[in-house]
């Protein structure tokens, strides 16, 4: 198999380029695309890319592989290589620090703007907030983002806007916030998303659902944002 | 420090899903019916310049010229609305799965295909 990575070294080199391997896959298994890259990088330790667990919890190796984001680490070689060739790209749209390493800060930046934490401004009870088990269910599909960026780096309302429009990442975690029974500070949260850009940008192209590898739905979230402006009457 | 990062975004090299497919050509046909409104606005004008302009007209719109012109304005038609529909029914929390998302996308190019055979079939035969 070949193997064709983006290469760009900012001490070395002036333009990206993309720099191919030849790899011998093992008969007996599959492998994952990580270990690819790790035992390439095992013969060429210049490769730079991120990654920690290897298990799809901290989502430190999302990359574009063979053309659609996904973690390096959940993705089996079989299922992303076409024509016995493996090609990777650092996450689209944001801006390469080295290799595969894109600098996130403005994804942080998003994140940030959406205020991922509950906020209650009722009087602290003597141990934990209580929520039914209905209202957990709530939550559900929500809170088990990662932040790996796979879906906001494949959106394109966010390659034309990515200052404006908050990107399915953040406005998942938003709803997360909306749907917690938990938070009054939902006027608040709808207020400072009632413009043309940071929600309504998103123009259904779901693009974000087929590139969650934790299969959520940042469409849906972003719909039932949109339902709470409305009736909110914003 | 010279910001000197490149940013991947090859639109070639992107693998757009079907979904994303179906909404960049809503996209396109968009813009060229747009386009297109010109065309139909100086048919329109064409015709109310009199007897013999209409006349004359009516007889044009038969070449083959116009006809496959008309037939591809309607084709686009077809698509932009079939495809706006599916978008209407989405904002209604009707097909936002990732299956009904491509499901819904397979239709929508299945739909507005039998629409543009049909405006063929009514046209030339």
């Amino acid at each position: 198999m070949q193997v064709s990575i983006y290469r760009f070294i900012p001490d070395s080199d002036s333009e990206p380029r993309m720099q191919d391997y030849e790899y011998d896959l093992p008969d007996d298994r599959d492998l994952m695309v990580l270990e690819v890259l790790e035992n390439l990088k095992a013969q060429d330790p210049s490769i730079g890319y991120r990654r920690s667990c290897r298990e799809g919890v901290c989502g430190s190796d999302g990359m574009n592989i063979n053309g659609q984001n996904g973690l390096a680490c959940k993705t089996p070689v079989s299922e992303a290589v076409s024509r016995d060739r493996l090609v990777l790209r650092p996450l689209p749209g944001l801006p390469v620090i080295r290799d595969l390493i894109v600098d996130m800060s403005q994804f942080y930046r998003q994140y940030e703007r959406v205020e991922p934490f509950l906020t209650n401004d009722n009087p602290r009870p003597a141990q934990e907030r209580l929520q039914s088990q209905e209202d957990r269910e709530k939550l559900d599909g929500l809170y088990e983002c990662i932040l790996c960026a796979c879906c906001t780096t494949s959106c394109p309302s966010f390659w034309w806007n990515p200052d404006k429009f908050l990107g399915p990442a953040a406005l998942l975690q938003s709803y997360r916030f909306l749907a917690d029974s938990r938070d009054t500070a939902t006027e608040e949260r709808l207020s400072k998303l009632d413009d043309p850009f940071s929600v309504f940008r998103c123009r259904g192209v779901m693009n974000c659902v087929n590139a969650c590898p934790k299969d959520l739905n940042p469409t849906r979230a972003i719909n039932e944002i949109r339902t709470l402006l409305i009736k909110n009457g914003t | 420090m010279k910001d000197l990062r490149p940013v991947f975004l090859d639109l070639f090299a992107i693998r757009l899903p079907l979904p994303g497919i179906v909404s960049i050509l809503h996209r396109i046909s968009g813009v060229l019916l747009f386009i297109a409104s010109l065309y139909l606005l100086y048919l329109l004008a064409t015709s109310f310049g009199g007897e013999t302009d209409f006349e004359k007209l009516r007889v044009d719109l038969e070449s083959p010229l116009h006809s496959v012109l008309l037939w591809s304005v309607l084709s686009l038609l077809a698509y932009h609305v079939v495809a706006g529909v599916r978008h209407i029914l989405m904002d209604l929390h009707i097909g936002e799965s990732l299956r009904a998302g491509r499901v819904g996308s397979a239709l929508v190019l299945v739909f507005s295909l039998a629409l543009s055979v049909l405006c063929g079939v009514w046209m030339w035969l």
